[in-house]
């Protein structure tokens, strides 16, 4: 059973909340991945503030783009007219994760701070995992690494980004804003804004540290800057069944194409790596070239040329470049 | 309160083993007569309470809990909150409760309006039978020294004693106490549950059994701390929820889940536990008319909320339209999972999402069946969303192209 834990339900000054904080407590919004894993024995905070009931859950239209609330649900974000036309990459990412009851529940701030699913990392009997218990050890190197990285990968963790939606927002160039306390105790709470691609942390050597907010920090929302090449977008997904599962490989792709040729290219892909991945060297292949399913390969070939995969997944590397070409051909051939 | 205890308790000869030890079970001291034990025939119940109740309950179950005071209601429900549970745990083993004490007698049906029908001394004057029982279990008049809940035994539906106990001097435990660590015990034994030839309803009366020696044991023995215990926070909160239009008022650690508040606190046993995890869709419940898996929200971040749960869906006597679909379509087969998928498909049928049959399996897919009979779910959630919306083209046809 959980373990027990006060309950402070936030509805007006957050910035008061914020001010109490601790490595101890933990936000909670749509508690799919926090009370999951407090029932494991994985997290145990002992002071939950409930976030719910700001007002973080609004999608506004600006002349800069898209500006997504902390607790817009999933299924709200991915059912939203701008989200479906501008943004299909993201639509179609969202609804390609968890089930429908889950994606009721979880929201873009909590999603941005899922966990990992090793198995070794969930379960509590297993004594090493750098994650939960910093230098004990990783029993994923040692042990049944199917679903583990291939790529980003350290001595000391090879654990799986879980999340489709990252994945879509690092092919969208968004910008994650965070509230919070700087320069101690006392200090103004003001804003920052951190480029989604510094926002998950490569494992190295601190896997247990994996996203660039602390403790007293709060995401408030998520922004998606206009780009020629968001309305050009898809998300493919491979997994063991037709759905509800996480990916064995997955890729988010965007395409600003001229005539036939590409302009602007973002590469994205999950399930394969320790953060949500962006592939520079797959964008280099395709930008400059011809949509061409030939260049669509290159790209592929490019984007997994520093993969690392061990025997048990050695499957991901070409798993991984096929769903990475349909996702650019989907995107060629979607209506933009 | 029922702390989490390794699965080795709940092992029915050490509990047994556990309570004999306490000295309780036992036999009286010299001239006094010797107190029930397991295996005995039962007492004479309908001679005690007569044509008044009747022992009409056949093949049920009852739990016979003898009180000192003066006045039983008192001392046996300290708040609505142990009256849900005693409910609760009463109806899943079908078991009546009868409460005696020298002046009242009372029988509790769990699933009556009534909730409880009480006959005063002036009809009730233990006599025979009863006043052997009152004495072995060292039930006085007038509360004496020791008032409360003095003894408990378990008759099972062929008038054997399964289970009797005998409160010691230092024991005070009320029977909500005993009765909610009695749910709480009703999923653990597996080795019970695998036992050949056991009932469910047996297997849940060796469970409950379990669960009244262990609150005994526990209200008698502190329990060594888990971890740290004086620096973690246990406090209970106040809660109202609204669920299925009817504001309930409970109080629960913020640990309780959704799912559990609605089936161990209150009673509304319809939502199931599958996984606890979010992964099999059986605790589907309607948060503000939007499906959600019960079991990874707290009920403390429900309070506000309109819930609704299998409960308040239909009736049986006016089924909503997804569940008479799921009858008319056979749509299961063991019929655990059932209430989750019509919560479930009545959602989707609300988010308007779905259209033909693929986009129905894929909404359908946080719902699991291990019997497999998602062929005619689908084709339930299809005559079901045809009812509710008044019918359309559709839902007409098998692949319902539109």
């Amino acid at each position: 059973m959980t373990a027990p834990f006060s309950y402070v339900r936030v509805t007006e000054n957050l910035d008061a909340a914020l001010d109490t904080a601790t490595p101890d407590s933990q936000l909670i919004a749509g508690g799919t991945t926090l009370i999951d894993l407090m029932r494991l024995g994985v997290m145990s905070p002992t002071r939950l503030l409930d976030i719910n009931h700001l007002p973080l859950a609004q999608i506004e239209e600006t002349d800069k783009g898209l500006s997504i609330g902390a607790l817009v649900r999933n299924s709200e974000l991915a059912y939203h007219p701008v989200v479906k036309a501008r943004y299909p990459v993201l639509s179609q990412a969202l609804l390609s994760g968890a089930s429908p009851q889950l994606r009721n529940m979880a929201t873009t701030a909590g999603n941005l701070m899922q966990r990992t699913r090793c198995s070794y990392f969930r379960d509590v009997g297993v004594a090493a995992c750098n994650k939960r218990n910093p230098g004990s050890g990783c029993a994923a190197h040692d042990g049944f690494a199917r679903q583990h990285a291939v790529l980003g990968g350290s001595r000391d963790c090879i654990a799986v980004h879980p999340s489709d939606m990252c994945v879509a927002l690092v092919a969208l160039d968004a910008v994650v804003h965070v509230r919070g306390h700087y320069g101690g105790a006392g200090a103004d709470v003001t804003e920052r804004a951190i480029p989604i691609a510094d926002f998950h942390l490569l494992p190295g050597s601190t896997p247990a540290r994996e996203t660039a907010i602390g403790p007293g920090e709060l995401i408030t929302r998520v922004t998606l800057p206009v780009t020629p090449f968001a309305a050009r977008s898809a998300y493919v997904k491979a997994r063991d069944r037709a759905s509800y599962a996480f990916a064995l490989a997955s890729a988010g792709v965007a395409l600003h194409l001229d005539g036939g040729r590409i302009r602007a290219a973002r590469v994205a892909l999950g399930g394969v790596a320790t953060k949500p991945w962006r592939s520079h060297e797959a964008e280099q292949a395709l930008e400059g070239q011809v949509a061409t399913d030939a260049a669509f390969e290159r790209a592929a070939a490019a984007a997994l040329s520093g993969a690392a995969p061990r025997p048990d997944n050695r499957f991901k590397v070409p798993l991984a470049k096929a769903t990475l070409v349909r996702a650019l051909t989907r995107a060629r051939e979607a209506k933009a | 309160m029922c702390r989490g205890l390794p699965p080795e308790r709940y092992e029915p000869k050490h509990w047994w083993g556990r309570v004999a030890t306490s000295g309780n079970i036992t036999a009286e001291s010299a001239g006094a007569r010797r107190l029930l034990q397991t295996g005995d025939s039962a007492p004479d119940l309908v001679g005690i309470l007569g044509d008044r109740e009747g022992r009409d309950e056949g093949e049920a179950p009852t739990v016979v809990a003898l009180f000192s005071d003066s006045e039983i209601g008192e001392s046996a429900f300290a708040d609505d909150r142990e009256q849900h549970a005693i409910r609760s745990a009463l109806r899943a083993l079908g078991a009546v409760l009868v409460a005696m004490s020298p002046r009242w007698l009372w029988v509790f049906r769990p699933d009556e309006g009534g909730e409880r029908q009480l006959l005063d001394r002036s009809s009730w004057s233990p006599d025979g039978e009863a006043q052997r029982l009152f004495d072995a279990f060292g039930v006085t008049p007038d509360g004496g020294p020791r008032p409360g809940l003095r003894g408990l035994f378990v008759v099972d539906g062929k008038s054997t004693v399964r289970f009797a106990h005998r409160l010691g001097s230092a024991e005070q435990i009320t029977l909500g106490t005993a009765v909610q660590a009695a749910s709480r015990a009703m999923l653990v034994p597996a080795s019970l549950a695998g036992r050949a030839g056991a009932s469910r309803r047996e297997f849940l009366l060796a469970s409950l059994l379990a669960g009244f020696a262990l609150a005994v044991a526990e209200a008698c023995v502190p329990a060594p701390p888990v971890r740290d215990a004086a620096s973690l926070p246990h406090e209970e909160v106040d809660l109202t929820l609204e669920i299925n239009g009817q504001r309930q008022r409970l109080r629960v650690e913020p640990r309780v889940s959704l799912l559990d508040a609605l089936r161990e606190t209150l009673g509304l046993t319809g939502t199931k536990k599958g996984c606890d995890h979010g992964q099999c869709g059986a605790c589907t419940v309607l948060v503000e008319g939007r499906r959600i898996n019960s079991c990874l929200t707290l009920a403390v971040m429900a309070e506000g909320a309109k819930i609704t749960t299998i409960e308040g869906l239909g009736t049986p006597e006016a089924l909503h339209p997804m569940q008479a679909a799921f009858v008319a379509e056979d749509a299961l087969q063991c019929g655990y999972c059932t209430p989750g998928q019509i919560m479930s498909a009545v959602g989707l049928v609300t988010e308007g999402h779905a259209q033909d049959d693929d986009d129905i399996r894929e909404s359908m897919s946080g719902n699991l069946c291990r019997c497999g009979a998602y062929p005619n779910i689908v084709t339930a959630i299809r005559r079901g969303r045809s009812a509710m919306t008044g019918g359309s083209a559709a839902d007409a046809g098998p692949k319902g192209a539109t």
